[in-house]
């Protein structure tokens, strides 16, 4: 490839202060416009995931589905509060290129802060869900102890593989609108093979291995031991959700760096 | 000289898409049975161009030439194909300044919003929020969701923020064409504000009289090449030859396919000198003439005819009738070479279009009439502009105010600035 060389010697050294107030901006406009034209407001946050669980809930009517001896509605919510987060992020992270096209054509920004807020956004609303979980948990007299302490642990290793394959569908959907058309049926796919409205415990054991390769394994069991056995989460998937989340971001990260010279170009 | 450089351009080459190394691309166009050396594609093409601290640089051309895109590539939104681009300094481009603005938000919203985006921290964006609230001049409108604003109300928005970015090189595109007057004068300071403060500016505007008041050196881009560098007005002129004869190409095609009028057939028309040579270019007040070839076809008892010229704003500028001018020559059949000579020439520097018309007088029918039958550029060196060229006799007269004061006490009707 011929030489091609940029070099701009301006950077004052408040390049972070810079990042982490237009990537706040972008989470309160997108936070603050997303509902303002709405009758409910602010209470989609909350009503998403309900409608969810009540969905699962009447499923549960029909097939027998063994919950580990956790009252349902509690057994599925704890895993659909992450796991909406994580679908919402994708959605919302394929066309965050693009939906900001006006901006990356004029301005130089380190596009990574697109994704990034699209992910922000989506943790706001699964502080909203969390609210509702808590009071869930309340009404059914969950103990709750030490184990929360892991939540901040799980919580870093979710957002990051949110964002790590959130970087991939954007620099992917930007050129070839194909992939964001098909998210979607991905995150439809993968919440079958993620323990959501099952338990991992039916999984058979010699698909363990593989099924664990799933980062979202481990997160959502591990969100269901901290928050409804009051255990730590087991260890194994935890592992390798963290390992496969650090290899995604290492390879989608690098990647979307290398396209996002060219956005502007394609937009 | 060179310490102070802050832009350096070495050899400079943009294609827009994802740069796919040369051997696959030419065996890709080879596939689509396409030219593989075909360059039309390069936005930019071997540009080497250095600006210094200070400059104000205005960026002539025509659409599709490459401002933009140079901006673009200054900027570092897109990337370059091939060479060399070295900024020295924070850079900011005061492109389009409405980008990412959020119409469900209120004025004060997209403030911070639009801060963010140009660069400003959260603490910078806040202390500057009152400056900001004052300069857009918004009132109450300023809470107001801005899918309520007007046009003019949103560029307000956009450049009261980008007026509190501090920058090294701001890039300018076009900011000027909107707003009210007052607004644009209040920019316009603004830029004059940055220029004198040390600032480097780079602008591109549509505007020439705005790039001419502003900008101090002027490029010329044409196809993605330099195609001259030097004073702004040397620029200017640059350009207003480059599209009168671009123009002037457009016509002469359109002329030739014009030739099928039956009763006037029209060869071609010229512009000339008080010797008969041929010009392209009128020095600014020297006398021309404008001369037609052309075949009547059938007798007219009373031809009539009409020379029309117009600027490049299609403004009329001058219009003239034979018969009322006192040519009174009968048309037989044949061909004629007509002739008209402007010996006052006050038309005013810039690009001409000359309408040309035959009519038969006594039953006032239109044989033939074509809208630029020729094109011509007035050229000149003073930066006066206008419709109307020529020097007016400028005084300045001191006057005392105390004795206009006790004149208009004793009912003096003396109007000032009279002698």
């Amino acid at each position: 490839m011929s030489t091609a060389v940029y070099v701009n010697m301006g950077q004052s050294g408040r390049e972070v202060s810079r990042f982490l107030s237009l990537l706040w901006a972008l989470v309160v406009r997108d936070v603050t416009s997303r509902y303002r034209r709405s009758s409910l407001g602010m209470w989609w946050a909350f009503l998403q995931p309900l409608i969810l669980m009540l969905l699962f809930n009447m499923l549960r009517g029909f097939v027998n589905i063994p919950s580990d001896g956790i009252p349902y509605v509690l057994f599925s919510y704890a895993a659909l509060v992450p796991w909406t987060f994580f679908a919402n992020s994708l959605s919302a992270c394929g066309p965050s290129i693009i939906t900001n096209a006006e901006v990356i054509k004029k301005i130089a920004l380190p596009r990574e802060v697109f994704p990034l807020a699209a992910v922000c956004t989506a943790l706001f609303d699964f502080a909203m869900s969390g609210i509702v979980l808590a009071v869930l948990m309340a009404w059914f007299a969950v103990h709750v102890g030490l184990a929360l302490l892991w939540l901040p642990v799980l919580i870093c290793i979710m957002t990051t593989a949110a964002f790590a394959i959130g970087l991939l569908l954007a620099s992917l959907g930007t050129f070839r609108r194909d992939f964001t058309f098909a998210t979607p049926f991905l995150t439809q796919a993968w919440l079958f093979v993620t323990p959501v409205i099952y338990p991992m415990s039916s999984v058979p054991e010699k698909w363990r291995a593989l099924y664990m390769l799933n980062p979202m394994v481990g997160i959502i069991e591990g969100f269901r031991s901290v928050l409804l056995r009051n255990a730590s989460p087991p260890l194994e998937p935890l592992v390798a959700s963290a390992v496969m989340t650090m290899i995604l971001l290492a390879l989608c990260w690098p990647l979307f760096r290398r396209l996002s010279a060219y956005f502007a170009d394609v937009l | 000289m060179s310490g102070d450089v802050t832009i350096r351009i070495e050899g400079l080459w943009k294609r827009y898409g994802f740069p796919i190394p040369e051997a696959l691309r030419k065996g890709i166009s080879r596939l689509k049975r396409k030219n593989p050396e075909e360059d039309g594609l390069w936005a930019l093409k071997d540009l080497t161009l250095e600006i210094r601290r200070g400059e104000t640089v205005g960026i002539v051309g025509r659409n599709g030439a490459g401002k933009s895109t140079l901006l673009k590539v200054l900027a570092g939104v897109t990337a370059p194909t091939k060479g060399r681009v070295e900024i020295l300094g924070r850079i900011f481009p005061m492109i389009e300044l409405n980008a990412g603005l959020n119409m469900e938000l209120t004025g004060r919203e997209n403030v911070r919003l639009l801060g963010a985006i140009m660069g400003l921290t959260r603490s910078e964006v806040e202390r500057a929020l009152p400056a900001i609230e004052d300069f857009t001049d918004l009132g109450q409108w300023f809470d107001k969701p801005v899918r309520m604003y007007s046009s003019g109300m949103l560029a307000r928005l956009g450049f009261g923020v980008a007026v509190n970015v501090e920058s090294d090189v701001t890039l300018i595109d076009e900011t000027f064409s909107v707003g009210d007057l007052k607004f644009q004068n209040k920019s316009l300071a603004r830029v004059k504000e940055m220029r004198e403060s040390g600032a480097t500016v780079l602008l591109v505007s549509h505007s020439l009289e705005t790039l001419q008041f502003v900008a101090k050196r002027g490029i010329l881009l044409e196809q993605g090449q330099l195609l001259a560098d030097g004073t702004a007005l040397e620029a200017i002129n640059a350009y207003e030859t480059l599209v009168f004869r671009s123009e002037q190409q457009r016509l002469e095609h359109r002329v030739r396919s014009r030739i099928t009028s039956e009763e006037v057939n029209i060869f071609g028309a010229r512009l000339y000198d008080r010797a008969g040579n041929t010009l392209t270019e009128v020095p600014a007040g020297a006398p021309f003439g404008i001369e037609v070839d052309l075949r009547l076809n059938r007798k007219l008892e009373r031809p009539m005819f009409s020379l029309g010229i117009l600027n490049a704003a299609g403004i009329l500028c001058k219009w003239n009738i034979s018969e009322e001018d006192g040519l009174v020559e009968k048309g037989d059949c044949g061909r004629y070479l007509m002739r008209a000579w402007y010996p006052e020439n006050r038309l005013a520097n810039g690009a001409y279009e000359v309408h040309f018309a035959v009519r038969n007088a006594t039953s006032f029918e239109t044989m033939e009439r074509i809208a630029g039958v020729v094109s011509f550029a007035v050229v000149g060196k003073l930066r006066a502009r206008g419709i109307v060229a020529g020097k007016c006799a400028w005084e300045l007269i001191p006057v005392d105010e105390d004795e206009i004061a006790s004149g208009l006490a004793k009912g003096d009707a003396r109007v000032s600035g009279t002698r």
